[in-house]
């Protein structure tokens, strides 16, 4: 029985279009969170994967020797694979030109993960293997440089090599120091018969390991041990890229898009279930007058409402996935192979969004609704006492569980859960007592009059109206500027003319020559920073303790453009002794401004301190540096120069140029990586606009659903005022003022909320620096102002529209 | 004459069909008359009364309200008449449950914009013997005095006619009998002329005329 008049009941409520608020809301939020849960579930996997591609394999151990091959016999490693390539620089020689090239060198493991995307005479194809013996590949640039066609002959060091492949795309991008520079991959046991690797030389050995995470773990436990200075470890979740950083940005800022579009569901659902519980006070009361037990009754409500979340969930995860095609077909450039599966996890935190929703922000009303006494059948002014403590602390709870669901982080939880439990009493209190004492009488002699004493006589239920008004405000306005910052500070970091060009192994005698190219074809460069390779050991107690890493090191007057000092002091006048680090240095090797350092550089050692820490931008595709001292510190020590530029498209054949003039400089391009940056920006634009659009829609859902809570009321008295002879415009008029009033009230309080908002997820959440947005304060009120007048416009319209008669029945 | 009407037809459409409310209702009343309209539910007495006072617009015929044909004016026009000519009592009082009962009363002389509408309003609350009060809330009063303040209001607006809508259908015989009392005694003391619908035969009784309605249309 219950089953069936449950049934019926739903049918019945959504016919009735009382239920559409509160369904179209709950759709909207399931939409959304299954929409980004999913598509960040799946990013995250693509990335995951593209990270493995970029380091070559699961962990990667970096050494200047080649000591790790005996070594490995003490490890026993049982599913993991290896292997093991090497990395130089030389000058590659064709016969008619000659060019130096980053030289990878590969074993027959070559590649570890990935697939390789080679093109030869026979066309473009896709492998898994390395070079044979005696041939070579090189890209694009170094084959056009050499002039060589498929089948000509190289010369690297004492040995002829056949060239054979163009390499269109590799998988392990992250390897070496010269990875920028044209590249060669040759076969790793032609790399003795060269005779290139002579004691002294610079050589980068990487050993590259995939297979199951622990048994990783227990791999990389052991290289720590053998580990010396110079020597690098690198794993999978440490990816520091540009592109790295713009996809993790952006995914918080999904996640926070989700989770205030869900908040604001979370209103509406719950104004739509008091309104959806008042309507069934006297269902109630009848159904216990018939003798129906309040456990059957629950049970029947309960059901009622298992199926709307069903019924949610269904559409919501259709139209979230959707959404995340959407996603994913806006990102396609991005990711050309198909995105992986996605897991069980999107699908888990929807159903607990729409359970929370459901537990939180309904069932209280209802339990609420039990309660009613079956005199009320008798009596109908025996009504639902609203507010209580109970609703309120499961609305709480529930909100709290929302917030840590998308968070997961109990202290970011609990401050953004207090902060705005504190807004929400200020805010509701202020606006109480802003509305000021009511005077006698309606003030229905105009429209003006009229308003004012609406304002005040309903000044708790207003207060309420404009509190959930300045939520939707408010949190459209911290998405709308999160998302405007957020961009407009990627798209700020590449200007126009970002340089596209780096130039390495500038020495000393080819610096001024160069400028004079540069300056001469109206290239505009950066500084030429004289670099040196240093390695740094802390003083403490008279003791020495290296840190396990070499650093480019350079020195100059002035600090580099984005850079900004966090401690200490740049150097001025005698204050320039020291040196200055950037602020992940210092964290990594727990370096504080004061503490004493050694500077091995070449083959001297300079005594200094750390007299800075700064912040480094590394998205600025400029040279950038860890560590920078002041010019007088390192007078006499031998170095080379580094400089970028920006060549335009018109103008790329200087780049060759420069490279024919001077054969000991490496010229490498990053046009490419400035255009795949560029187009991530782009396209995570058009997601963000469709989070922002969705955010609106569920803003405009909580205001619609505040104000048609008070249109039920305002319906019954606009039928008395009208037959006591009120005119349809006075009716219109005084709702239009009224609502304006309010909506400006709630704009001036959102962008309040918004600001602070913004503020905290500035400093805390992506650890910048907070800025005035004083659009914020214009964009405010009139949201506010046009928006919910707007929406009083279209719903007193309906009211005006019926005849007093009509409005009675 | 303060009221004329001549063959009224009120037509709702129900689906496919149309229903037919009131049909070729014709009748007149003079200023100062009291008129009841009788007739079982569903005759159609509420909805002539509507019409009457200009709460809803007929689908034929004509309605002169003191000469003035409300059947061919819009709703704002129509308000204006209800706000300079019209009273109004319903069978469920139609109280603002916001406003006090001094404050409901005081409503019909604030949309007329009149200098005092506290004195006039306090003068009818004194009249219908709620003055005591007057500072109450229409939860706060039983559904007697609630139908006293409906009709202090209803008396407030200086109407020319007062319309009133089964006044005693919610109320027990005792107060049903000092509410019709009181309607015709302060009718009595102005120059109104009283439209009633009602079910009761001793309120029927006093009017001066009476028409009943039976499926829409006038029997006697």
């Amino acid at each position: 029985m219950l089953l069936g008049l449950s049934i019926k009941l739903i049918i019945r409520e959504i016919r009735s279009g009382y239920l559409t608020s509160m369904l179209v809301s709950l759709t909207l939020a399931i939409t959304i969170v299954s929409g980004i849960s999913l598509f960040t579930d799946r990013l995250e996997q693509a990335l995951s994967t593209q990270t493995e591609e970029f380091l070559g394999g699961n962990l990667k151990f970096e050494s200047n020797k080649n000591k790790l091959q005996p070594l490995l016999k003490d490890l026993e490693i049982k599913d993991s694979q290896f292997m093991e390539m090497a990395l130089f620089a030389s000058v590659i020689f064709s016969n008619e030109e000659m060019q130096l090239s980053s030289v990878k060198a590969v074993d027959n493991s070559y590649p570890l993960i990935g697939l390789l995307e080679l093109e030869n005479s026979e066309g473009v194809y896709l492998t898994k293997s390395n070079p044979k013996p005696g041939t070579v590949w090189m890209d694009e640039r170094l084959q056009n440089l050499l002039k060589v066609k498929y089948g000509d002959e190289v010369y690297i060091g004492d040995k002829s090599f056949i060239f054979t492949d163009t390499i269109n795309y590799e998988p392990d991008r992250a390897s070496g120091n010269f990875s920028f520079a044209p590249k060669t991959i040759m076969n790793m046991s032609d790399l003795e018969s060269t005779q290139i690797i002579q004691p002294g030389s610079r050589v980068e050995y990487n050993y590259l390991f995939a297979g199951p995470e622990n048994e990783i773990l227990y791999i990389r436990n052991f290289l720590e041990e053998i580990k010396e200075s110079g020597d690098e470890i690198e794993m999978l979740d440490e990816d520091s890229s540009s592109l790295g950083r713009a996809v993790d940005r952006s995914e918080n800022f999904f996640l926070l898009g989700g989770l205030i579009a869900v908040l604001l569901s979370a209103c509406t659902i719950s104004i739509a279930s008091q309104r959806f519980t008042r309507r069934h006070i006297s269902y109630v009361a009848i159904l216990k007058t018939l003798g129906m037990k309040t456990l059957h009754i629950r049970a029947l409500y309960f059901l009622i409402f298992f199926y709307t979340i069903i019924l949610t969930l269904i559409f919501g995860l259709f139209f979230g996935w959707l959404l995340q095609n959407n996603f994913i077909n806006i990102m396609s450039s991005y990711f050309p192979t198909e995105l992986p599966a996605p897991g069980l996890y999107p699908l888990v935190v929807t159903c607990l969004t729409a359970f929370i929703c459901q537990f939180g922000f309904i069932y209280p009303h209802i339990l609420k609704l039990l309660s009613i006494s079956p005199m009320r059948v008798l009596k109908d002014d025996i009504g639902l006492n609203q507010g209580s403590i109970s609703v309120i602390s499961a609305g709480l709870l529930a909100f709290f569980v929302l917030l840590y669901l998308y968070t997961n982080q109990i202290t970011l939880s609990l401050i953004i859960f207090l902060g705005v439990i504190s807004f929400s009493f200020v805010g509701i209190g202020s606006i109480y007592l802003l509305l000021g004492r009511k005077n006698l009488g309606l003030g229905a002699s105009n429209a003006f009059n009229l308003a004012l004493s609406e304002l005040r006589r309903r000044k708790l239920g207003n207060s309420f109206q404009i509190f959930a008004f300045t939520v939707a405000i408010g949190l459209s306005l911290i998405t709308f500027s999160a998302s405007k910052n957020l961009l407009g500070s990627w798209q700020n970091s590449i200007p126009e003319d970002a340089s596209n060009n780096f130039a390495i192994n500038i020495t000393k005698e080819d610096k001024d020559q160069m400028g004079l190219f540069l300056k001469e074809n109206n290239i505009k460069s950066t500084t030429f920073f004289p670099v040196a390779n240093a390695s740094i050991a802390r003083i403490e107690d008279d003791e020495e303790i290296q840190i396990d890493r070499n650093f480019n090191i350079t020195w100059i007057y002035n600090l580099p453009e984005q850079n900004q000092i966090l401690e200490g002091e740049w150097f001025s006048g005698e204050n320039r002794n020291g040196i200055s680090i950037s602020n992940e240095i210092a964290e990594r090797y727990d370096l504080r401004v004061g503490d004493l350092v050694y500077l091995k550089v070449e083959d001297k050692e300079i005594k200094t301190f750390v007299q800075s820490t700064r912040t480094v931008n590394w998205d600025n595709f400029s040279p950038n540096f860890f560590v920078i001292g002041h010019p007088s510190l390192f007078e006499d020590i031998p170095s080379t120069f580094i400089t970028s530029f920006y060549i335009p498209k018109e103008k790329q054949e200087i780049a060759a140029e420069l490279m024919r003039e001077f054969r000991t400089v490496s010229v490498f391009s990053i046009e490419e990586l400035i255009k795949q940056v560029k187009e991530i920006i782009d396209q995570v634009t058009k997601a963000l606009n469709s989070i922002l659009l969705l955010t609106c829609l569920s803003a405009i859902f909580l205001a619609l659903s505040a104000l048609q809570d008070g249109f039920s009321v305002r319906r019954h008295q606009s039928a008395i005022l009208r037959t006591l002879g009120a005119s349809n415009s006075l009716i219109k008029n005084s709702s239009l003022i009224e609502f304006a009033l309010l909506g400006l009230i709630s704009g001036i309080l959102g962008a309040l909320m918004s600001y602070s908002g913004v503020y905290f997820i500035e400093t805390k959440v992506f650890q910048a620096t907070a800025n005035f947005y004083p659009e914020l304060f214009i964009l405010g009120p009139s949201i506010g102002l046009i928006v919910v007048s707007g929406l009083c416009f279209y719903l007193i319209n309906g009211i005006v529209k019926k005849s007093p008669k009509e409005l009675f029945t | 004459m303060i009221l004329k009407v001549n063959n009224l037809r009120k037509e709702v459409s129900s689906g496919d069909s149309s229903l037919v409310i009131l049909d070729d209702v014709s009748f007149s009343l003079e200023e100062g008359q009291s008129l009841a309209i009788t007739g079982p539910s569903g005759s159609g007495k509420s909805t002539l009364l509507g019409l009457l006072a200009g709460l809803d617009s007929a689908s034929s015929g004509t309605i002169f309200l003191d000469n003035i044909p409300i059947h061919d004016q819009d709703e704002e026009e129509r308000a204006l008449i209800r706000k300079e000519k019209v009273g109004f009592v319903f069978q469920s009082f139609e109280l603002l449950p916001s406003l006090t009962a001094l404050e409901n009363v005081m409503l019909p002389s604030e949309l007329k914009s009149e200098a005092d509408p506290k004195s006039n309003a306090e003068f009818f609350l004194e009249r219908v013997g709620l003055k005591d009060r007057q500072h109450h809330y229409p939860n706060q009063l039983s559904g007697g005095e609630q139908q006293r303040v409906a009709i202090a209001r209803a008396f407030a607006c200086s109407s020319k006619i007062l319309f009133a809508d089964e006044p005693t259908g919610n109320l027990d015989s005792k107060n049903g009998k000092l509410i019709s009392d009181l309607l015709f005694e302060v009718n009595s003391e102005t120059d109104n002329a009283l439209v009633v619908v009602t079910h009761d035969h001793d309120l029927a009784k006093k009017c001066d005329k009476t028409i009943s309605l039976q499926l829409g249309k006038i029997v006697e």
